[in-house]
């Protein structure tokens, strides 16, 4: 879901550039903290993890496919600021190794997939207390996912808004949030919900696999 | 040095470039930076269009068709959007080719170390990954029902889980055998 280069305002992705700063500042400081020494070898896998979990599809019906974010599973197996670090740094490497995504458009897709989206799957999760239903974990996740997407589709939503030349026409992104929100969101509604199965059954598998050994 | 040259080039360009709005200006620094690629460019421009061809293509079409609705002007933006995009996605494939990230990051030893640990568990995460779906594949003569299909995503995604759970452990163990860590509190001592 995430924006590529050349669509977002400086005005958008400067202001979410000062906002991420100290919102990664603060996570670096929370996985050293938490982790010592062992934070670069951990975070180096947290952040290859989520690079493949990305590239694993999701099948739909009708023969065709989505993929994963993983941000839901990251958030309910390591916590929010690893799984929001390990998460921006998956984003860099997909702009600087791959060209997905893009670089100016990364503190946008950073602040709302990463730490909103996976601060809602935290808080929603942790509404559930010690219920380890499905629902536990579909539920946050879905929302999770369903809020960044409605974040982005704002972000995207508000750039005719941002920057347009006299002449009304747009600059960056042309349609405004009566577009973006029904054609992103809707969507993500659907893979949400598969998101949030899925990241279910890989915490069962985990779970029965640790059980057993 | 080289690298973070070209890096931090890349990013100024980039950040110039969304303050650029005139489609004319924008044809002129495409041309200028197609020339610059000599004999790779159209490689690099056709590897470009790719990955915008998507979006582009999608915001290009239905803008034209609102503003044809409603009488209004699109040519201008349709220009913009599109010589803005292709030229950012250029300008990128052209940095991705001259940039070694293990090497741009060289001053910084904490973020060397950390990126060149992500790339090498990127590539053991690929091999598991390839691993399970040739064998799924090779599993299933037929297309298996999406449940099948769904259970084998959950699968791939929980090996790689535990497999991750116990690299980061091996790694710390393999650092701290190595002395990594005995050498970085040195460095802090001294500075």
């Amino acid at each position: 879901m995430h924006i590529p280069d050349g669509l977002i305002a400086p005005q958008a992705y400067l202001a979410a550039a000062a906002l991420a700063v100290p919102c990664w500042a603060y996570a670096v400081r929370r996985v050293a903290n938490a982790l010592d020494e062992r934070a670069i070898p951990r975070l180096a896998v947290l952040t290859a993890l989520a690079f493949v979990l990305s590239t694993i599809m999701v099948p739909l019906p009708g023969g065709t496919s989505a993929h994963l974010s993983g941000m839901g599973l990251l958030v309910l197996a390591f916590g929010l600021w690893p799984a929001f670090l390990a998460f921006s740094l998956v984003l860099a490497l997909q702009a600087l190794l791959l060209g997905a995504g893009g670089i100016t458009a990364l503190p946008v897709n950073a602040l709302c997939m990463g730490l909103a989206g996976g601060a809602v799957v935290v808080g929603v999760r942790s509404l559930f207390g010690a219920n380890t239903s499905a629902w536990a974990t579909v539920l946050p996740v879905w929302l999770g996912v369903v809020v960044a997407a409605v974040l982005l589709a704002l972000v995207l939503g508000a750039q005719p808004y941002l920057a347009s030349d006299p002449d009304g026409q747009p600059q960056f992104f042309p349609f405004g949030p009566a577009v973006t929100l029904p054609v992103i969101v809707l969507p993500h509604m659907l893979l949400g919900l598969l998101e949030g199965v899925l990241t279910w059954m890989i915490l069962g598998i985990l779970d029965s696999r640790r059980a057993a050994a | 040095m080289k690298d973070r040259a070209v890096l931090a080039g890349w990013l100024a360009a980039v950040v110039a470039i969304t303050f650029v709005h005139d489609p004319g200006l924008l044809a002129g620094l495409l041309l200028l930076a197609l020339a610059a690629q000599g004999a790779r460019a159209p490689k690099i421009a056709l590897r470009a269009l790719i990955a915008v061809a998507l979006v582009n293509l999608t915001v290009s079409i239905a803008f034209v068709a609102s503003a044809w609705l409603s009488g209004e002007d699109w040519m201008l933006f349709v220009l913009r959007l599109n010589l803005r995009v292709f030229l950012l996605a250029l300008l990128t494939f052209w940095m991705i080719r001259h940039v070694d990230l293990a090497r741009a990051a060289a001053p910084w030893p904490a973020l060397q170390f950390l990126v060149v640990l992500t790339l090498g568990q990127i590539r053991s995460f690929t091999t598991l990954l390839t691993d399970y779906r040739m064998a799924f594949a090779s599993r299933s003569p037929t297309r298996p029902p999406l449940r099948v299909r769904f259970g084998s995503a959950g699968r791939q995604a929980a090996a790689m889980m535990e497999k991750a759970e116990r690299q980061a452990e091996e790694l710390n163990q393999g650092m701290r055998a190595r002395g990594f860590f005995d050498e970085r509190a040195g460095t802090n001592d001294r500075t």
